[in-house]
C-alpha cells in the first residue's frame, strides 16, 4: 500500500476551503448563502462578499448547538431566508463546527422543499489546499444541474494547477513565509522609467486570478500609456487573461468589463492568454509566446499571480511583479524577479466594481512620469 | 439495492455476535455479504476471519496511506467482504467524525456497500453522537434492527434507541431477543416489541456454544454448523432476508417500561 508522500507542515495561516466555496457560489451567481455554523466564522468575506450582491447569513450555532445539534436552526434560517429574499438559487455552506457534529444539510432541504434550486456544500476548513471547497462547490453545483459535466472537469484540471503553482513559487512551497510589503513603489517606477526612456523592449503582462484583474490592470494600463509617453522608441507588448467566453458566469462578465475598457482607454492587447480563470495555465501560454517572439526582450512588468510565469524565457530579463499577497514576495524573489511589489487590500477593493480601480504603483508611475 | 440493515443494542448485548451469525448464515445460502463494523473497538468481523485482526480504516487513514478498496476491505467465511472502521483510542480525538469520514472515504472507493446482496452495519451500543448514525443519515441503511434482552437495562437503552430512530424517521423492522437467561424474559420483549409498534422476529437463547466458538476465531455457523443454536441464527437470517416489513417505533415513556419489565 503506498503511503502519501508526507507533505511539510505549514504554519503560517492560508485561504480556508469554506470561503473557496463561497466565492464559488457568487461565481455561480448565487443569490443567498447560508453559512450553518458559529456567528463569527468567516466573518470577513462573508462581509465582502456581500459588496458583489451574494447575501450571505448564518444559522448562529452557539454552544447548545454544537451538542444539540443545529439542524432546526438551520431550517429555520433557510424557511426565513426564502421569505426573506425570495431567491432564486441558494446555497448552504458547511464549517467546521457542523460538520465534526455531523450536521446533515440535505436532511433541513428536505424539510423546507424550495422551490428553487439548492446548492449544499459538506465543507469545512481542515483541508491543506482550499481548492478543496472549489471542488466539493462545484460536485454539488453539477450534482444540482447548474453547471455541465464539461465544466466541472476543466475547472477541476484548473485547480488543480493551480495547487502545483502555490505548492511550487506560491503560499504552500515552504514551511513558514514571513509577510513582507515588498520594494517601495516610487523606486521600482523610477527604475521602470529610466528602462522605458531608454527605449528599452518590455512585456506587459496581466495574469491575473479573476476579480483581482480590476485592480491588476489598472497596473498594465499605467504602464502601457506611460511607456506611449516617456519613451517614443521604446516597444511594449502587452499580454492578458481577458478571454471572456470561457469560465463560469462572473468570470466572463470581469473579463469582458475589463478588456472593454482597457481599449476604449486605448490600450492594445497584442495577445489573450486565456481566461480569468486560467492564470494557473495562462502562465504557461504568455511563456510558449515569448519563447517564440520576445526572448529578447528587455523587462517585463507581471501583474496577478506573477508565479505562474515559468522563468524560462524570463531569466534574462529584468522582471517587475505586483502580486496582492505578502507571503508572495519571498518566493518571487527566490525565484528571480528583481522587483516585487505587494498591492495591500487589493481584493476587497474588486469586490462590488465593474470598472478598473486605481492602484498605487500604477498611480506612483503615473505622477513620477509627469516630472519625468 | 442490497438490503441494507443496522443492528442496534446495549453495548455487550451481542450485537457482533449476532450480526456475524446472521452474516455467516446468509452466505452460506449463498448470498453475497458486507459487514461493516462501526465501533472503534473494531471486533465485528473478528470471528468471521478466524480470529485475525484487519487493519481498520481509521487505523490507515492515520498512518497517512492513499486507501485503496483492497487495503480495507476483506474476505472472511464463505466470501464476507469484511470492514472495519475502528477509531481513536478511548479518550481522545473524536470517534463519531471518524465514522462520518469512513463512511465517505467507503462510498467512494468501494464497491462493497452497493455491489452485494446484504449490507450488515455493527453500530456501537450507544449513539452518543451525530456521527453515529451517519450510516442511517447517509442513506446507506434501509432496515434497523434492535437487540435486547429481557432484563430493565437493556430494554430501557432498546427504547432509547427507538427514539432516535423514530426522530430519524426510520423504520424498526424487528426486535431480537438474546435470551440472558433472566425470568419471563421471550414474553417481556415480545410485549416491548407489540408496544413499539414491532414484532419479536427471534428469541436467541442462551448458550454457552457461541462464547467457546468465539474465544477460538469463530462463528458458530462455521465451527458448530449442527447445532441448535446454529439453527436458530440460520431462521433469524431467513427471516431478515425475507423481511419487507418496518415501521417508524412509536418509544415508551418510563413508567410504562417499568410496568413491562415488572417480572
Amino acid at each position: 500500500m503506498p503511503v502519501k508522500e508526507k507533505e511539510p507542515l505549514i504554519m503560517h495561516p492560508r485561504p480556508s476551503s469554506i470561503v473557496a466555496a463561497l466565492y464559488t457560489l457568487r461565481d455561480l451567481d448565487t443569490d443567498v448563502v447560508i453559512l450553518h455554523g458559529p456567528p463569527g466564522c468567516c466573518f470577513k468575506h462573508a462581509r465582502l462578499l456581500e459588496e458583489d450582491g451574494m447575501r450571505v447569513v448564518t444559522t448562529s450555532l452557539d454552544e447548545s448547538g454544537f451538542v444539540f445539534g443545529g439542524h432546526d436552526s438551520l431550517v429555520e434560517v433557510l424557511e426565513k431566508v426564502i421569505r426573506r429574499f425570495n431567491p432564486k438559487r441558494i446555497g448552504i455552506v458547511g464549517t467546521c463546527a457542523s460538520m465534526i457534529i455531523g450536521e446533515e444539510l440535505h436532511e433541513a432541504v428536505m424539510d423546507v422543499q424550495p422551490d428553487v434550486p439548492v446548492i449544499e456544500v459538506e465543507v469545512h476548513a481542515g483541508y491543506r489546499d482550499n481548492t478543496k471547497g472549489v471542488i466539493i462547490a462545484l460536485e454539488s453545483a453539477l450534482a444540482a444541474g447548474i453547471i455541465s459535466e464539461a465544466e466541472f472537469e476543466r475547472q477541476k484540471a484548473l485547480l488543480k494547477e493551480a495547487t502545483m503553482v502555490e505548492k511550487r513559487h506560491g503560499a504552500a512551497s515552504k514551511e513558514y513565509l514571513a509577510p513582507s510589503r515588498g520594494d517601495l513603489k516610487f523606486k521600482v517606477a523610477g527604475r521602470l522609467l529610466e528602462l522605458m526612456k531608454q527605449g528599452k523592449k518590455g512585456l506587459n503582462i496581466l495574469n491575473a486570478k479573476k476579480e483581482t484583474a480590476f485592480m491588476f490592470a489598472d497596473i498594465n494600463l499605467d504602464v502601457a500609456e506611460v511607456a506611449g509617453k516617456t519613451g517614443p522608441g521604446s516597444q511594449i507588448i502587452n499580454m492578458a487573461n481577458l478571454d471572456e467566453n470561457v469560465g463560469l458566469p462572473k468570470n466572463r462578465r470581469n473579463a469582458s468589463e475589463i478588456k472593454e475598457e482597457l481599449i476604449r482607454k486605448g490600450m492594445d492587447i497584442h495577445h489573450i492568454t486565456g481566461g480569468l480563470d486560467e492564470y494557473p495555465i495562462a502562465g504557461d501560454t504568455a511563456s510558449r509566446i515569448i519563447g517564440e517572439k520576445y526572448q529578447d526582450f528587455d523587462f517585463a512588468v507581471i501583474t496577478g499571480v506573477p508565479h505562474a510565469l515559468p522563468m524560462d524565457h524570463l531569466k534574462n530579463m529584468e522582471l517587475f511583479s505586483i502580486t496582492n499577497g505578502p507571503r508572495q514576495v519571498v518566493p518571487l524573489k527566490e525565484m528571480g524577479h528583481q522587483h516585487v511589489m505587494v498591492e495591500i487590500d487589493l481584493h476587497p477593493k474588486t469586490l462590488g466594481v465593474n470598472h478598473i480601480v486605481e492602484s498605487e504603483f500604477g498611480a506612483t508611475l503615473r505622477e513620477m512620469s509627469k516630472g519625468a | 439495492m442490497p438490503k441494507q440493515i443496522a443492528i442496534y443494542g446495549k453495548g455487550g448485548i451481542g450485537k457482533s455476535s449476532t450480526a456475524s451469525n446472521v452474516a455467516a448464515a446468509c452466505a452460506d445460502e449463498g448470498h453475497r455479504v458486507t459487514i461493516i463494523g462501526c465501533d472503534p473497538k473494531s471486533d465485528s468481523s473478528i470471528t468471521l476471519l478466524r480470529g485475525r485482526r484487519i487493519p481498520t480504516i481509521m487505523d490507515l487513514m492515520r498512518q497517512g496511506m492513499d486507501i485503496r478498496e483492497e487495503d480495507i476491505v476483506f474476505s472472511g467465511y464463505k466470501g464476507v467482504r469484511c470492514v472495519e472502521i475502528g477509531g481513536p483510542e478511548p479518550g481522545i480525538g473524536c470517534a463519531g467524525r471518524g465514522i462520518i469520514v469512513a463512511i465517505g472515504l467507503l462510498k467512494k472507493i468501494s464497491k462493497a456497500i452497493e455491489d452485494t446482496d446484504l449490507v450488515i452495519y455493527d453500530v456501537p451500543g450507544d449513539i452518543v453522537c451525530g456521527g453515529f448514525v451517519a450510516p442511517v443519515k447517509k442513506g446507506l441503511v434501509n432496515e434497523a434492527y434492535v437487540l435486547t434482552s429481557g432484563e430493565y437495562m437493556p430494554l430501557y437503552a432498546a427504547n432509547n434507541i427507538c427514539k432516535g430512530l423514530s426522530r430519524l424517521e426510520m423504520t424498526l423492522n424487528g426486535v431480537i431477543c438474546n435470551s440472558r437467561g433472566a425470568p419471563n424474559e421471550e414474553n417481556i420483549v415480545s410485549g416491548f416489541a407489540k408496544e413499539i409498534g414491532s414484532r419479536l422476529i427471534a428469541f436467541i437463547p442462551k448458550d454457552v456454544l457461541v462464547q467457546t466458538c468465539e474465544r477460538e476465531g469463530f462463528s458458530v455457523i462455521e465451527k458448530a454448523p449442527d447445532s441448535g443454536i446454529a439453527e436458530v441464527y440460520r431462521k433469524l437470517a431467513q427471516s431478515i432476508m425475507e423481511n419487507k416489513e418496518g415501521k417508524i417505533p412509536t418509544p415508551l415513556d418510563d413508567s410504562k417500561l417499568r410496568e413491562l419489565t415488572r417480572i
